[in-house]
């Protein structure tokens, strides 16, 4: 396969009267680890859930590996290889944080309801969600309810939930959120490593000092509009970059 | 055992098979539904018709429960549409409806009903068997189901199918399978409910049944298996006890009903977790 | 002339629709709650009118009677039965309002018997001609009724402090909360208000029937819920004009379609069709 792995090519969402996208194209190639920046409201979550399926873009296009995907439902999308972890944790709150990422480790068994039927077996799964919460330095929250865990924690359950879905393309939207320096740090480390092994990342974050240190390339959003798409040292060079920072600064250094 | 035992009993079976069918869709889905007995009433008047028309009995259960799965999976269809408190006045509709289509129909008896549908041959004792084999069947069922990862699955639906669409569940299959097992095993429960009293009508499956219905569930506590099952007997069986304070039994179900959600909202289920002392 | 009288017979349904169904999407708005019971307090409101008028020989004495005692009895069902049940999942505060409702139907028939109460001497009976139709003063009174209490309703939102405070607190609970509204003293204003309204169009239904029985909230019960559901749940004008929509349509539906539907059924027909084309409701916000 040649070409890029994922390709999102001029996409535009409007919501009511607000141009939320605005002819926005990035490519991510196979292996690297993008990171997704900008301003608040800049469009970032937005273009993540374009991509995932969970709002369809007024125009435009999402790619795949080559096959595009822009019409696909989210639950296709998943099967094709994408995963989310979303910035606003939403853990199913009646199951363990185990039991969150068995299921989605499951996703080979419920993806035709009749085999999902006549399977019980979870052993499997579980086991691979342990592992994956050990990976985020987690496994001790494995057996507790989402509602008796902080944010911190949550935030890991839904990236290990991601991981789980064994993705050829993982979106990670602020996973350091919520975590202190060091586990910050720490993960920021994890998500390179997982990287390393092959994985194609896409990743929103804040926190600019592990987006510096860890990320291949940067694309830049600022109202809608992308603004560069290079690599980090030019990125962090650019004017028009420092322009929308420096804008938008009193909120960044809270983030 | 007296006839007596053996008619409550049967009717005992009869509900507890509707009642885990509706358990499917809402306990496990987490699909409200105001209109399960209109899916009950399909599988009465089809299995009445077929065997006043000369089919055998079998055959004719089992076409009310496929009719009423049809048309069970029609109305999933709405779900896709429309959620939560839309979805259960949607379900409400489709229940006034289908009373409103019956009524005006000649073929169907309208206002007055089926009468003088056939006697199934079984013996009381052996109807009675077959309703309460028909309960256990659908309660094993559900309960494979529940512990299934298809169970799972509806679990996250249950929970929050947005996130659930994430993580690759196919969520409109999912909930049309739901409301087509639901509404089958009441299609099923209305056959034999409509061979047990040989006489139908449309009133037989209004709103008040549905309600009924929904009750068991949420007394029994949404989505457990042996709760709904319990609570479905005993809500049968309680109006009969009530016979004994005959014009106030209406007045204490109500008060019933409403007690035990204002004091025991996690119904029979929550009411056993507390006892043990542990959540699950 | 059969279209005109039919489509004042809808609104004149329509008006006893509007006034049930207001006070349920007032309380559905504040609490997310399917209230059904708002049903039993119509059926009080008929009851309070009928005795009172029998026994006093007034009815706007009558009138405000049946508003108080409804309004209470609203009051006291938020107090004692909601209240403590508001985190729970939605249903189960609805399956408390069906049995509080099938409790209500029943004292009511427990005391008063099955067939129900008469005035001794109906008022408002006679008959008047406008544009060649005949209509009772009852239900000119009917129709007057729904617009002099919806309007003030309104006047009483629009003008005042309170009513910009419960306004807020349908529309937009946390930001009224953080805007030092008192949340509770709204709920109970919420419930005196919807449920006096309830009652009211209790007192008029009943004139217009000359009845009243235990069972005459339970067609409403579920009616008034598709209505609050069509305006789309909350919008007090959606809820209004759904549910004068809803009277036309019956009207004209009664007619033209009677013979494959009744009555009942055509409203919900009509739902499920709007509802699958806006699945908001006509008036709800996507």
């Amino acid at each position: 396969m040649s070409g890029p792995l994922l390709h999102v090519e001029t996409v535009s969402l409007r919501f009511g009267g607000v141009q939320a996208l605005e002819a926005v194209s990035f490519r991510l190639g196979k292996g690297e680890l993008l990171g997704l920046i900008g301003p608040n409201g800049a469009g970032k979550t937005t273009l993540l859930r374009v991509i995932t399926g969970l709002l369809r873009p007024s125009a435009g296009s999402v790619s795949l590996a080559g096959l595009e995907i822009t019409a696909l439902a989210s639950h296709q999308r998943t099967h094709l290889g994408l995963a989310l972890s979303q910035q606003l944790v939403r853990p199913f709150r009646a199951m363990s944080a185990l039991d969150n990422v068995a299921l989605a480790a499951g996703h080979r068994r419920t993806r035709r309801p009749i085999m999902a039927m006549l399977n019980r077996d979870r052993t499997a799964e579980r086991d691979e969600a342990r592992r994956l919460l050990a990976l985020l330095g987690i496994e001790d929250a494995a057996d507790a309810r989402p509602d008796t865990l902080p944010l911190g924690v949550l935030k890991r359950v839904e990236m290990a939930r991601a991981l789980a879905l064994e993705p050829a393309v993982l979106l990670l939207d602020e996973p350091l959120a919520g975590l202190n320096h060091l586990e910050a740090g720490r993960l920021a480390d994890t998500i390179k490593d997982l990287n390393g092994q092959g994985l194609s990342i896409v990743l929103i974050e804040h926190n600019l000092g592990e987006v510096l240190r860890i990320c291949d390339r940067l694309v830049v959003l600022d109202n809608g509009r992308k603004i560069a798409d290079a690599a980090p040292r030019a990125v962090i060079a650019d004017p028009a970059v420092r322009a929308a920072y420096l804008g938008a600064e009193d909120d960044d250094a809270a983030a | 055992m007296g006839a007596y035992e053996i008619t409550l009993l049967t009717s005992v079976g009869i509900a507890v098979t509707a009642a885990l069918g509706l358990n499917l869709i809402t306990g496990f889905c987490g699909q409200i539904s105001l209109g399960h007995a209109a899916f009950y009433g399909i599988g009465a008047y089809c299995a009445a018709m077929l065997t006043k028309a000369g089919v055998s009995f079998a055959p004719a259960l089992m076409a009310g429960g496929l009719l009423a799965a049809a048309v069970g999976v029609a109305v999933g269809f709405a779900s896709l549409r429309v959620r939560h408190d839309f979805l259960a006045i949607t379900t409400m509709g489709v229940g006034f409806l289908f009373l409103g289509v019956v009524r005006q129909q000649d073929v169907l008896g309208g206002e007055l009903g089926l009468s003088s549908i056939p006697d199934p041959g079984l013996g009381k004792t052996g109807f009675m068997a077959l309703c309460l084999a028909s309960a256990g069947l659908a309660a094993l069922f559900t309960t494979l189901i529940k512990r299934s990862w298809m169970g799972f699955a509806f679990d996250s639906i249950a929970d929050d199918e947005d996130t659930a669409r994430l993580l690759g569940i196919n969520v409109p299959v999912y909930k049309l399978i739901a409301f087509g097992i639901g509404t089958a095993l009441a299609g099923w429960a209305g056959g034999l409910y409509a061979h047990q009293v040989r006489f139908i009508f449309p009133d037989s499956f209004g709103f008040v049944e549905s309600i009924a219905m929904l009750t068991m569930v949420v007394v029994g506590g949404v989505g457990s298996v042996l709760g709904v099952a319990i609570a479905a007997a005993l809500l049968t069986l309680a109006p009969q006890w009530f016979q004994v304070i005959a014009d106030y039994k209406l007045l204490v179900y109500g008060a019933l009903l409403l007690l035990a959600m204002r004091f025991l909202p996690q119904g029979l289920a929550g009411l056993a977790r507390r006892l043990r002392g542990a959540a699950p | 002339m059969l279209a005109l009288e039919l489509f004042v017979q809808g609104l004149i349904q329509g008006s006893v629709y509007a006034l049930i169904a207001v006070g349920l999407t007032l309380v559905y708005g504040l609490l997310r709650i399917l209230h059904v019971a708002h049903a039993g307090i119509f059926t009080l409101g008929g009851y309070i009118g009928v005795l009172v008028t029998n026994g006093a020989d007034s009815l706007a004495l009558a009138l405000i009677a049946a508003m108080a005692g409804g309004g209470l009895l609203g009051m006291a069902i938020y107090r004692l039965i909601y209240e403590p049940i508001l985190r729970q999942p939605p249903y189960v505060a609805l399956i408390a309002s069906i049995g509080l409702y099938i409790a209500i139907e029943e004292v009511f028939r427990l005391i008063f018997g099955p067939y129900g109460l008469t005035y001794s001497d109906p008022p408002l009976q006679s008959t008047i001609q406008i544009l060649g139709m005949n209509l009772k003063w009852a239900e000119l009174t009917m129709m007057a009724a729904a617009v002099v209490l919806i309007g003030g309703l309104a006047l009483l939102a629009a003008k005042t402090r309170t009513g910009l405070a419960w306004r807020a607190s349908v529309t937009r609970p946390r930001m009224a909360e953080s805007f030092g509204v008192d949340v509770v003293r709204v709920r109970y204003l919420n419930f005196f208000v919807g449920s006096a309204l309830a009652a009211a169009a209790g007192v008029l239904v009943a004139l217009l029937n000359n009845l009243v029985e235990p069972t005459m909230g339970t067609v409403p019960a579920y009616k008034a819920l598709a209505i609050i559901v069509l305006g789309g749940l909350g919008n007090v004008r959606g809820t209004l004009v759904a549910a004068l929509s809803l009277g036309v349509i019956e009207a004209f539906g009664t007619i033209y379609l009677g013979k494959i539907l009744d009555r009942d059924a055509i409203a919900f027909a009509f739902l499920i069709v709007v509802l699958m084309v806006r699945p908001q409701g006509l008036f709800g916000r996507a």
